[in-house]
């Protein structure tokens, strides 16, 4: 004889693996949103289209002009040369950069006076803008430092060389994936959970529960297990996908990082029963399970947009979302291996929000047809 | 091995005296919405405890309280001696319940289930195996062990989750509606593990629309509108009825029908086969002034006899004060009565497949003009399909069928043109207004312009709504919704009406008075094609068609079935211990033992030689039998007997 919550477990494990809806929903779909999220959504830049407007025409300026496309980030397209050619290519988007070469451009430096240069940047996106805007200096440093080695005039004496820690190519895709992590847990178990007990309230199996010695945590219980197994799978699925596809490097502990999926997944899971206990249908199971965990997981997470650059109330909110908590210590592990020493705040937010959605969830599963 | 004595602990909380279910004053509201008030009940250990009533009238929201798995509002009631609201958690492990709706879970088998709900009752290992060979025996579903429960048929289904509600051997079992759209033969089983489980003991409390159903409890309460209007032993129920029922048998009939609701409205007479059968309130009265109030029309009276009131007749003395008034006598708004001769509907060889499936499998019928069809068979048969084909909705893959005159696949327009339609849900726009429901039908139909308020007067006459045409759908009662959807379905004035399961959930009352307009219908020549549930509604057809499996395995009036059928001979016995003695019949060959009230009914195939063998029986058991005797068979035995013949034929090509 099982016991109470081992049947329950029992039950599902067979509903489950016989229902390809919750196959598709748990095994395909994870692998297709990092597919499109790890490729498609990437802030880095590459071959962006670039245009020189080049008044000197000297060797200076060619060199100069020469060393966008030689950086590997961008393409020239075109060669401008009108002052109101510059507003047209950046209107239609031909070009992300223009470059503006002044015509005393070779004089100045052959007397060694600064030379200006000026860069025009496409702004419309002002994530990438910026991207931009920081290779174009760069290469212009480059340029400079070139410069003064090679008129024989002693090096600078302290030049600044700042690296991207963790991410040293500042690949998105590394940052991005170890957050998807976090989201795709938040997207897809708990809809599956968010339909768990409402479908059986639809078709009222429901009441031959209400109707049996079994108590609303072991009914809870047995219920989120196997969804819980589920999602850790998926996690490691994800996990492997994520790191071989897009060869991210895994630099933490993975034993913590399973540690905290572990806690994750009872949250998520948990969360989608929660709904689940208190709605009535179906359809508005699945709209609260996207409104309150899918949506806040992408905005109020960090996962695209950066917790600390948020007005100070939503950064606020975003501790509601158990999504932040995760991503924290998923890019905090996958990047940075830091240890528990520093995630151990997360671990216990995590913690203690899963428990209280455990207990949310319980208290609010009352074996009864109506209040 | 240690600890092999599994004690199956039964905790006998017996409460003060013999009372399994003890109510006071329930009520339970929804917002402003009353289900139950002030209902007293009293259930004794080891009755078949009934409750009736429509749809609405409170019956579910009773179990439920009662399960312990919704507080009342008002009042209490203790089960099994646990308070429902405070002992909750006690009580549900301790009863068997069965919820109208889908109770198994889909995805797994029949074995799977009961394990799931064994598990969950912890029932211990040894005991386990036992009972779930015995119970799946008993319900015809060993052999269906591995199959998915969404596989089976609703009769199946219903069976099993029977099974699964008593895998834990509960004291008490709360069913509600459980046979709700289940085919007769397995409804018959169905009540044969019910009563398998009370000759051990177990108290039953089930829900159910049928009054043949609830002829089989040992007492029943009836429940209108939230309130309980009775309360008793059929029987005495029936003794207690005012007046007393007489069956009449009139030529013409519908003539004989019509002078009676004219002359005796409150006498209430319905059709009942080829008789008639009206109430007589004052009771010693002589039947004499009836022939000859009937004479001095024109009309023949073969017979007159008094006849026992069925529980039905008792409900809707009942409820006489509660349901829409009869329907006005026919006025000279009706419309002109049809031509009656000819074919209204003929159907040969119909034949739908929906991929390899044979939904109607070769059915052929004719329907004469002004006939009152019924067309009988449990759900998944094969009637809704064979309504939609005659309806012009759906084509027939082989076979033809013509209606009012025209080919349903090469005319389906002019089909349309000439039909009426009435689906169970009353397709009636809730929030419109009774009148703007009306113009709506009207305007869908292409009623003429000038035709259009007299058939609006006609249509409120119809169903009992004058003056009311400002209410708002929603608030009215079943009754009185079933009875607009009709009207509005016969606003163009249809030449074929198909009503599908019109009386599905609607209370005794108003199912006969919704009768006594399908006769109206039928007297002005319109042909009535109408499905049910109800196998004592076949008694009000001229004709009726039994599917089973989308063949037509029986066509014939009621008296032509029962006389070509050799359905067996039914006994009814009167003994001290009805329960006891239903337990000595359950596995005797030969001889098909129901309960029926505080009565058994012993269907056997030859009454005389049985009576002997049976009586035998009883007395080497110590029973004592008050008496023995012959009483009709119902249609529904007859339906059995056809059903188990198709059964057989169909083993029979198989093998």
């Amino acid at each position: 004889m099982r016991g109470l919550i081992g049947a329950v477990i029992w039950k599902e494990v067979r509903e489950i693996r016989r229902d390809p809806v919750t196959i598709w929903v748990a095994a395909v779909l994870p692998l297709i949103m990092l597919y499109l999220f790890g490729v498609a959504l990437s802030l880095d830049v590459k071959d962006a289209a670039f245009a020189v407007y080049d008044e000197d025409g000297s060797a200076e300026s060619r060199a100069l002009a020469e060393a966008f496309p030689n950086s590997g980030y961008f393409r020239r397209t075109h060669d401008i040369r009108a002052q109101r050619e510059i507003g047209e290519r950046l209107d239609r988007g031909q070009a992300r950069l223009v470059l503006v070469i002044p015509e005393d451009f070779s004089a100045k430096l052959a007397r060694g006076e600064t030379a200006a240069v000026q860069t025009l940047v496409d702004g419309s996106f002002s994530a990438t803008a910026m991207v931009i805007a920081g290779y174009a200096a760069a290469i212009v440093q480059d340029y400079n430092l070139a410069q003064l080695r090679r008129g024989g005039a002693p090096p600078v004496p302290v030049t600044l060389e700042s690296r991207a820690w963790f991410n040293a190519p500042l690949k998105s895709v590394n940052y991005i994936v170890p957050g998807l992590f976090g989201v795709i847990l938040m997207a897809f178990p708990p809809l599956l959970t968010a339909l768990a007990v409402v479908r059986e309230k639809e078709a009222g199996s429901v009441q031959q529960i209400f109707v049996s010695p079994i108590r609303p945590w072991q009914f809870i219980a047995g219920k989120m297990v196997p969804y819980a197994a589920i999602a850790f799978l998926e996690m490691l699925m994800i996990l492997v996908a994520g790191l071989w596809g897009f060869g991210i490097p895994f630099r933490g502990s993975l034993a913590l990082f399973l540690l905290a999926t572990t806690i994750y997944v009872f949250c998520t899971v948990g969360l989608g029963l929660l709904i689940s206990t208190v709605t009535r249908s179906q359809l508005v199971a699945m709209l609260f399970a996207l409104i309150l965990t899918l949506m806040p997981s992408f905005l109020f997470s960090g996962f695209l947009f950066p917790i600390f650059t948020m007005p100070e109330m939503m950064q606020w909110y975003t501790y509601l979302f158990p999504a932040r908590y995760f991503i924290d210590i998923s890019r905090g592990i996958v990047m940075k291996d830091v240890g528990i020493e520093i995630l151990w705040p997360q671990f216990a937010a995590l913690l203690a929000y899963t428990a209280a959605v455990f207990a949310a969830a319980t208290r609010l599963f009352r074996k009864k047809v109506a209040a | 091995m240690a600890g092999e004595v599994v004690g199956t602990a039964l905790i006998m909380n017996t409460p003060a005296a013999d009372q399994v279910i003890v109510a006071e004053g329930l009520g339970r509201r929804y917002g402003r919405h009353t289900a139950v008030t002030g209902l007293d009940l009293k259930v004794r250990r080891g009755e078949v405890f009934g409750l009736l009533g429509s749809d609405g009238a409170g019956k579910t929201t009773t179990l439920q309280i009662l399960a312990g798995i919704l507080n009342p509002s008002a009042g209490r009631a203790t089960v099994l001696g646990y308070d429902c609201v405070r002992e909750a958690a006690s009580l549900t492990a301790r009863l068997g319940y069965m919820s109208q709706s889908f109770s198994l879970y889909g995805r797994l088998s029949v074995d799977e289930n009961l394990e799931f709900f064994a598990d969950l009752h912890r029932v211990p290992e040894p005991q386990r195996q036992a009972r779930k060979t015995r119970l799946l025996e008993f319900a015809r579903l060993a052999p269906h062990r591995d199959r998915p429960a969404r596989f089976l048929s609703g009769g199946m289904q219903k069976k099993l989750a029977l099974c699964c509600a008593l895998i834990h051997e509960p004291e008490l079992l709360v069913l509600d509606e459980p046979t709700t759209g289940v085919d007769p033969v397995s409804r018959r089983e169905f009540w044969n593990i019910l009563y398998q489980a009370l000759t051990q003991g177990t108290t039953i409390v089930v829900s159910t629309p049928y009054m043949d159903e609830a002829e089989r409890c040992t007492r029943v309460a009836l429940l209108h509108e939230g309130r309980l209007i009775a309360c008793d032993a059929p029987s005495r129920l029936r003794a207690q009825m005012p007046g007393r029922m007489l069956e009449l048998r009139a030529r013409p009939q519908r003539r004989a029908l019509a002078v009676l609701e004219e002359a005796l409205p409150r006498s209430r007479p319905y059709v009942f086969g080829d008789t008639l059968h009206l109430h007589q309130e004052e009771s010693p009265a002589p039947a004499a002034p009836l022939p000859d109030l009937l004479a001095a029309r024109g009309i023949a009276v073969e017979q007159i006899r008094p006849v026992a009131p069925s529980l039905e007749d008792v409900f809707v003395t009942r409820l006489a004060g509660t349901a829409p008034p009869a329907a006005p006598p026919a006025t000279a708004e009706a419309p002109p009565v049809r031509e009656r001769t000819g074919l209204a509907v003929e159907v040969e060889d119909l034949t739908v497949r929906f991929g390899d499936f044979t939904a109607v499998d070769r059915v052929g019928f004719s329907v004469r003009r002004g006939e009152i069809f019924g067309f009988l068979g449990p759900n998944g048969s094969g009637k809704t399909t064979t309504i939609r084909i005659l309806c012009g909705l759906l084509a027939p893959s082989a076979g033809r069928a013509r209606v009012a005159g025209y080919d349903v696949r090469h005319e389906p327009l002019a089909v349309k043109a000439r039909i009426g339609y009435m689906s169970q849900r009353f397709s009636l726009y809730d929030d419109l207004t009774v009148g703007e429901n009306l113009e709506f039908f009207a305007g869908a139909y292409g009623v003429p312009r000038a035709r259009l308020a007299a058939r609006r007067n006609w249509a409120l006459a119809l169903a009992g709504l004058e003056g009311e045409e400002g209410r708002p759908t929603r608030g009215l009662s079943g009754g009185f919704k079933q009875r607009l959807a009709l009207a509005c379905a016969v606003l163009h004035e249809p030449e074929v009406i198909f009503l599908d399961e019109p009386t599905a959930g609607v209370d005794p009352l108003s199912r006969r008075r919704f009768w006594e307009l399908i006769y109206r219908l039928s007297d002005q020549g319109v042909t009535v094609f109408v499905t049910t549930h109800y196998m004592d509604e076949a008694e009000h057809c001229h004709t009726l068609g039994l599917l089973y499996n989308g063949r037509l395995i029986a066509l014939g009036t009621p008296e032509e079935l029962r006389a070509g059928m050799r359905a067996g001979e039914m006994l009814e016995l009167e003994c001290d211990q009805p329960i006891a003695a239903l337990a000595l019949f359950q596995d005797a060959p030969g001889i098909r033992a129901s309960f029926f009230g505080d009565r058994l009914h012993l269907l056997v195939d030859d009454a005389e030689a049985a009576r002997a063998q049976i009586l035998a029986r009883l007395q080497r058991a110590g029973h004592r039998v008050h008496h023995v005797e012959r009483v009709p068979l119902g249609i529904e035995d007859v339906f059995i007997a056809f059903i188990e013949m198709e059964q057989a034929r169909r083993a029979a090509e198989a093998a």
